[in-house]
């Protein structure tokens, strides 16, 4: 089963048991027809909103901590040179 | 004292104190990278030899008008044949037949692969190899540039990081990472990095299951690792973006990669 297909089941059932509350086809106790109106309609949106927020907060801070590393550049830069001398000295051309 | 570890004896034996009797083969594709191949060489000597480890290095060229093979032949001249071992191909055929290409020629049990244009530095490699080292199981260990630990840990591990990327470049990195995180959940962090260590059986299975070219490939090695049941360890390394040469990143990358993920998320 690829990872499409689990997705798709997990996500018809919970869209499946939503409808089902929404249009009254069963009650949930203690949730009265007012509370299914105000409420139950919102969850869509709420889980949209919760997962825009999650996504925005996950790649600024993600984005905020990427480190930069301008000391490993410099380290690199006199490796180069030192293997280049180091080459040169054993004998290979080097441009 | 051990009289095994004696001068006498060690002499005799042809060999050092070691702890570590692996042997480790770096596959290097190359395409014209005559100019960089002496140096990444010569620090992936350095290292192995300061820790003491059996290596060689297979350079994979895809017949790289430069001059790279002649280059490598000074190499293998300098250091052995054993050490440098050249495979060129007939032309330019990419980067997953090139590891494939390598992986006939692999003498030793642990695979590290890696790019010949600096950004990846063998300085990392003793880390990688004291991961799996240290009892967990790891099939395959991978540098990854988001992290400032590694996983298991490794108390010299130094944080990770990019040099020489504007903010763009790291919010396009950032979010093609979330996006394939989010999508696909492979449990690491550094999808798109080629920076990594595998064990012989476990590259040889994975790479024979994938099928994508290109950034996607790189990816895919590990949503299967996964999906196969390998577990994956991490190192943060440094990235230093190509000092010589220009690195690209466009529209059509993007689109492509997304189309990656989109086929990964089908297909495994």
């Amino acid at each position: 089963m690829a990872r499409v297909h689990r997705v798709a089941l997990i996500s018809t059932f919970f869209t499946t048991l939503w409808m089902l509350v929404f249009f009254e086809v069963f009650s949930v106790p203690g949730l009265d027809e007012g509370a299914v109106a105000q409420i139950w309609t919102l969850i869509p949106w709420w889980l949209l909103v919760a997962f825009g927020s999650y996504s925005l907060w996950s790649l600024g801070w993600g984005l905020f901590t990427f480190r930069d590393c301008p000391e490993a550049y410099e380290e690199l830069l006199r490796e180069i040179s030192q293997a280049k001398d180091d080459l040169r000295s054993r004998g290979l051309a080097l441009d | 004292m051990n009289p095994f570890e004696s001068n006498v004896s060690l002499t005799m034996q042809g060999q050092f104190p070691t702890s570590d009797t692996h042997k480790y083969s770096v596959i290097l594709p190359t395409y014209n990278e005559r100019k960089n191949l002496p140096i990444i060489v010569w620090l992936l000597a350095n290292v192995f030899e300061q820790q003491k480890l059996a290596w060689e290095v297979i350079i994979v060229d895809d017949a790289s008008p430069d001059g790279t093979q002649e280059v490598a032949r000074q190499l293998a001249a300098l250091y052995g044949e054993d050490k440098i071992v050249l495979k060129p191909r007939a032309g330019k055929l990419g980067l997953g037949t090139a590891y494939i290409h390598g992986l006939n020629f692999c003498t030793g049990d642990f695979v590290i692969i890696m790019d010949a244009d600096f950004s990846h530095h063998p300085k990392f490699i003793p880390q990688f190899i004291r991961c799996p080292a240290e009892g967990a199981q790891l099939g395959i260990v991978t540098g990854t540039r988001y992290r400032s630990t590694s996983k298991p840990f490794l108390p010299e591990a130094t944080p990770g990081g990019v040099h020489g990327w504007d903010l763009k470049r790291k919010l396009v990195s950032r979010g093609a990472n979330f996006l394939a995180d989010t999508v696909l959940n492979p449990g690491v962090s550094d999808l798109t990095g080629s920076f990594r260590l595998y064990r012989l059986p476990v590259l040889r299975h994975i790479i024979a299951e994938t099928q994508s070219k290109g950034y996607v490939f790189q990816m895919e090695m590990m949503v299967r690792a996964r999906a196969l049941g390998y577990s994956v360890g991490e190192v943060p390394i440094t990235f230093v973006d190509r000092i010589f040469g220009e690195s690209k990143l466009g529209a059509d990358e993007i689109v492509s990669y997304a189309k990656g993920v989109w086929a990964l998320f089908v297909g495994i």
